[in-house]
């Protein structure tokens, strides 16, 4: 990722700009985090998990309620996942990974889409890590589900389950050094190289396996990060996520459900 | 004359030359290492002088006790905590005391002007300072090693904050008191500024001092406040021109 790196309070523009993460005073633009700027975007190196809709996030059932769960995904707001928007049944401590369906004002949120995870290693790392992870189209995750044989599923929220019969270990040490490394360039090749270094072992899945749950593809992310002082941007359709992005999934069968 | 006995008085000024060598713009040796923590969401540690404080800030988190909690912002807290062998004299007792609630208290308020609370309602900040070993002007020191922590953190700020203190020594204004300079000097005043726009956000006052004097020692405080955020710039940058996995800290032991 190229960019410079620049501090709170630090001028980004001498004209004032709509950027996310940033601030105008007096007819100049700055910086409220520590970020990397490029060509009118910033991008936060550290900050807690912001959820918005749309969100593939990784959580844990904290409590089962009379009409759902209550979810725990990494930030001060706990989820709801109603138990009408599922066939599965939860009990405390189950790892989930779900879409968040809508967040209001005051930070209510309500999940849908879930999923029960396989059994499996929570890594908790950055959630504005999480696009690295994932990589372009998928790359550097599907490098190293490829790699070690594992499923990984990387919550938008900065949970990472990684899960399946391969070399879970490794997978690990790949996850913490993009963690570490984010705002470097040509880290993908750097991750295939370790990876290679590393002891393989294979792990013969079997033919007669059962097939776990993948996670679903993940789509580019698009200007929709926001934060800073005064500057959301205008969210499509409201806070309640719309029908304007197509569902991305089907890897529960049965998404047609409504 | 504050706090020191009258008697043992060291000449705190000769030749414009302070005890320990210094001319009155120069700050002490100061060291700042950003990510120590392993469970803090940003954490800092500060050598200023022959201070050493550990600051720690977790959250936006749920905040607990619910009544103190904001529908519209999130609230900041802040625990500046002197350990009982951290000064040269006993400190007695561990635990909160006058001066303490009162420290964590105009710190938090210095960091409710930045900290850009409106994104986060329903949540608190928390922010922990621990004092291991001081030597004058720990506020000061403490607030600095906040800020490094909060921008390590990541949460969203106006400016990056930091302190310094300016004393009256022997009848000159001088930056940066030592523990000497403060318990035998005639005034101790220490700022917080916000750098971007040269806000203050952080003001007391101990002992005496004339309009005059109290116009140079701002002055000296806004020069030595420029020179402490490169230090807290390159502590920031280091996280990540150095990356690693592991957080630590590494104390170096001198003599």
């Amino acid at each position: 990722m190229e960019g410079k790196i620049v501090m709170p309070g630090e001028m980004i523009s001498d004209k004032p700009d709509r950027i996310s993460y940033a601030y105008v005073a007096n007819g100049k633009t700055y910086s409220t985090v520590v970020g990397l700027y490029h060509e009118g975007k910033l991008v936060p190196l550290e900050g807690p998990y912001e959820p918005l809709p749309d969100d593939y996030v990784v959580g844990i059932v904290t409590e089962v309620k009379f009409s759902g769960y209550s979810v725990q995904m990494n930030c001060a707001y706990p989820a709801f996942l109603s138990s009408r928007e599922i066939r599965e049944r939860y009990v405390m401590g189950d790892a989930l990974f779900a879409k968040i369906a809508m967040i209001d004002e005051v930070r209510s949120t309500e999940l849908n889409d879930a999923m029960k995870l396989p059994p499996g290693k929570l890594v908790k790392v950055s959630s504005v890590k999480i696009p690295r992870i994932i990589g372009k189209k998928n790359s550097m995750i599907d490098m190293i589900k490829a790699t070690t044989g594992c499923d990984i599923f990387a919550g938008r929220n900065g949970y990472v389950w990684i899960a399946g019969k391969g070399n879970a270990p490794l997978a690990e040490k790949a996850v913490k050094m993009i963690e570490a490394q984010a705002h470097t360039t040509g880290l993908t090749d750097r991750v295939a190289a370790f990876l290679k270094s590393q002891p393989q072992i294979i792990i013969d899945q079997g033919a007669g396996a059962p097939q776990q749950p993948q996670m679903p593809p993940q789509e580019e992310q698009h200007e929709r990060r926001e934060g800073g002082y005064r500057s959301s941007g205008p969210r499509e359709g409201g806070y309640r996520s719309g029908g304007s992005r197509p569902h991305s999934g089907g890897y529960r069968g049965n998404s047609n459900r409504q | 004359m504050m706090g020191g006995n009258a008697a043992n008085k060291p000449v705190l000024l000769k030749d414009g030359k302070r005890v320990d060598g210094r001319s009155v713009e120069d700050v002490r040796p100061l060291k700042i290492v950003a990510r120590v923590l392993n469970d803090a969401d940003g954490s800092a540690y500060i050598e200023w002088g022959k201070n050493k404080i550990l600051a720690g800030v977790y959250g936006p988190s749920e905040c607990i006790p619910r009544h103190d909690q904001s529908l519209y912002r999130a609230i900041v807290k802040c625990r500046y905590n002197m350990a009982p062998f951290s000064g040269a004299e006993e400190h007695g007792r561990s635990g909160p005391n006058r001066r303490s609630k009162e420290l964590s208290k105009v710190i938090k308020e210095a960091f409710e002007n930045v900290i850009i609370s409106e994104n986060f309602p329903k949540t608190q900040i928390e922010i922990y300072l621990e004092v291991l070993q001081s030597d004058g002007g720990t506020r000061c020191a403490a607030v600095t090693a906040a800020a490094v922590a909060l921008a390590d953190a990541g949460i969203p700020m106006k400016d990056l904050v930091n302190a310094v203190a300016v004393c009256k020594i022997d009848g000159q204004m001088a930056v940066d008191p030592g523990k000497e300079e403060d318990n035998f000097g005639e005034s101790d005043m220490p700022i917080a500024f916000s750098p971007r726009t040269g806000d203050v956000l952080l003001f007391q006052m101990d002992g005496m001092l004339t309009p005059e004097e109290l116009a140079r020692g701002f002055e000296l405080a806004k020069g030595a406040s420029a020179k402490i955020r490169e230090i807290q710039v390159e502590a920031i940058r280091k996280v990540y021109d150095e990356p690693r996995e592991e957080r630590f800290l590494v104390i170096e032991k001198k003599d």
